[in-house]
């Protein structure tokens, strides 16, 4: 920025610590992405759409979800794009891939990194399988990109 | 879902934002930190219908809906009144620095001689005893100046009433 | 709200699938300590103009995973208020350390405020502290946290939610028979920079009382009024803001609760449910003090319940220093 440009702001910071008790559905999923390296989902008792990730409230038909199944590691990519630009807040280094994944099983799309090989080689249709941390830290990063198969 | 054992921690997801913010700070605000670096003196802003002298400056006076420019900016002396006093005592982070903000720190409302709003920053007593309402009070500047509201650390009393 | 719980579309946080609010017109308003009664308001406003026939209001906070105090910080400008302001006790410790010496209140006629609230919350299920025991000593004896406010004058962060359903009159009848009605609403908001007058009278509470009692045939509250649910974050600003409001004249507000008036089984009785001081999720808070001040008029208080209820107000704070109050019937306004 131009110093005159610069003599005109004031450059602040918000720098603030949260913590979110994320309950017991976000808790379940998570689990069992770190424990055994499954992904579930829930399914609605009178629509029978599967929800991953999971929710406690089918949107739709406003009943509560009990049902837990598992979808596979693998799915399709419904939609993507190439990350190229950074700036200091992203939470990763582009360049790199990011996408809509339909997993087997699941009637929503789950959105995560696409990664390894060339980015720009995504395509939709793509078959894609989840690749896992070998350090579990009980978070989404758990599932470290999806891979393309 | 079942109920949980009261000993059970709920699972917690933390996270710290720390998000950088360009405020413009506006004619006004940029001539009152560029005059405070300079010449080490404050400037309020005074309404060109009714006459009230604000401090801090700014851009309308809220009463007369009436804009404010930086030809309106009057000298405020930097001493004056207090009007209302604490002593803040209890921890809390503080959202510029992430980090929790030192205390127990003191904190009053005081009148500007000439000016007729009040404002509130530090006041370098850190003793609720040792402070009254009507003692004077002057601010306190920085040696280097910066052009932001810590080259004003704090205001210190100077006397009684 | 927003800059508590981080998350920036914090109605799409607090469940909107549960709502629900799929393909509805969803709003969020976040007003602060206001935030409540804004929604309160804007419930109101949705309904009366006509455009809506129901409407549903949800207020909400999770206190516990940010902070308050950092969050409101980060409500106010960061060149000039951010540096020193500390959250919202801060000045409010200034309005109670004006009041006292302006009036020569006792913190003891302050911490009788919290007795009076925190032993009115045992009767309210709902309410976070209930201390139907609470004593004047246990108040007087707790940590200056920022003269003049102790630990107990303060209100505590809670975690909840509150839920208000709105209909017309066609569609009131169809839910139930006893309805509470709205007679007026007003607001009123303050300077940018709160601090720029001596704050503790409250000045934007006696502008928006006068509009709410002229449009609601108020004329005089301690009267005309059955119940009152006052916005108090602290014990001082009960004492102060009840004279804003027309309860009492200025410097009297100790006066009328230790009369009496303003105790359960007074001529006004303020806040029946504990108040703020009892339960603060701040952004339900001022939507609580609507829902109590509408099942007091419904019957529906049980223990907290004040007799023969036709007129309740309910008021709303927050920001810098904006009021917001309605006033309820039990008959539709004439």
């Amino acid at each position: 920025m131009s110093e005159e440009k610069e003599k005109k702001i004031y450059r602040g910071r918000i720098k603030v610590p949260y913590k979110h008790t994320a309950g017991d559905y976000v808790e379940k999923f998570i689990e069992e992405i770190g424990r055994n390296n499954k992904i579930m989902g829930v399914k609605c008792p009178k629509c029978g759409k599967v929800y991953v990730p999971p929710k406690m409230v089918c949107f739709k038909c406003f009943e509560k979800m009990n049902e837990w199944v598992e979808v596979g590691n693998q799915g399709t990519v419904e939609g993507f794009t190439v990350v190229t630009h950074s700036t200091d807040v992203m939470p990763l280094k582009p360049p790199f891939g990011y996408g809509i994944i339909k997993l087997d099983g699941a009637d929503t799309g789950f959105v995560h990194i696409i990664n390894k090989g060339d980015p720009k080689k995504l395509q939709e249709g793509m078959r894609v399988e989840a690749v896992f941390k070998d350090r579990r830290q009980k978070k989404i990063t758990d599932i470290e990109y999806f891979k393309p198969i | 879902m079942g109920k949980k054992d009261q000993k059970e921690k709920p699972f917690e997801i933390r996270w710290k934002t720390d998000l950088p913010y360009k405020y413009a700070m506006g004619r006004v605000s940029v001539k009152f930190f560029e005059t405070l670096k300079k010449e080490r003196k404050l400037l309020g802003s005074k309404c060109p219908e009714c006459g009230k002298v604000h401090f801090p400056p700014r851009g309308v006076c809220a009463e007369c809906i009436v804009k404010m420019t930086v030809d309106d900016m009057v000298e405020v002396p930097p001493v004056g009144t207090l009007v209302g006093f604490t002593v803040v005592n209890y921890p809390f982070v503080d959202p510029q620095t992430g980090g929790m903000r030192p205390f127990p720190y003191g904190y009053g409302l005081f009148q500007l001689d000439t000016a007729q709003t009040y404002t509130m920053h530090f006041i370098n007593e850190k003793d609720h005893e040792k402070m009254k309402i009507g003692q004077r009070v002057k601010a306190v500047f920085k040696n280097e100046m910066e052009g932001n509201l810590g080259d004003i650390p704090y205001f210190e009393i100077i006397g009684e009433e | 709200m927003d800059h508590f719980e981080g998350i920036n579309f914090s109605e799409m946080w607090c469940g909107i699938d549960a709502a629900p609010g799929y393909m509805k017109p969803v709003v969020k308003i976040a007003t602060g300590g206001t935030t409540g009664s804004s929604l309160g308001i804007s419930g109101y406003y949705n309904v009366a103009s006509g455009i809506y026939d129901k409407v549903l209001v949800v207020g909400w906070e999770k206190l516990n995973e940010g902070g308050a105090t950092t969050g409101i910080i980060t409500a106010f400008d960061p060149v000039w208020e951010r540096p020193s302001l500390a959250g919202a006790l801060g000045p409010l410790a200034l309005m109670a350390n004006m009041y006292m010496n302006e009036y020569n209140v006792s913190p003891e006629t302050a911490a009788m405020v919290t007795v009076k609230n925190r032993s009115n919350a045992a009767n309210n299920p709902f309410a976070h502290l209930q201390m139907p025991k609470i004593t004047l000593d246990y108040v007087m004896s707790s940590q200056t946290i920022s003269y003049p406010l102790r630990l107990h004058d303060c209100c505590p962060q809670s975690e909840g939610a509150c839920a208000v359903i709105y209909a017309n009159e066609k569609e009131a009848k169809k839910i139930r028979d006893n309805t509470a009605w709205f007679h007026s609403v007003a607001t009123a908001h303050y300077y940018t920079f709160g601090c720029d007058d001596k704050m503790y009278d409250l000045p934007t509470a006696t502008i928006a009382s006068k509009k709410a009692y002229k449009k609601a045939g108020i004329r005089d509250p301690v009267k005309d009024l059955d119940v009152a649910e006052v916005y108090e974050p602290t014990s001082w600003a009960e004492l102060s803001w009840t004279e804003a409001l027309g309860f009492a004249e200025p410097g009297k507000g100790g006066e009328i609760l230790r009369e009496g008036i303003t105790q359960m089984g007074g001529e006004l009785p303020v806040n029946p449910s504990g108040g703020v001081l009892s339960t603060n999720p701040i952004g339900a808070t001022a939507l609580v003090r609507f829902a109590e001040a509408a099942i007091q008029i419904m019957g529906r208080g049980e223990k907290r319940q004040v007799p023969d209820v036709e007129k309740a107000l309910a008021m709303g704070f927050g920001g810098s220093l904006w009021t917001e109050l309605a006033i309820f019937g039990n008959e539709p306004p004439r």
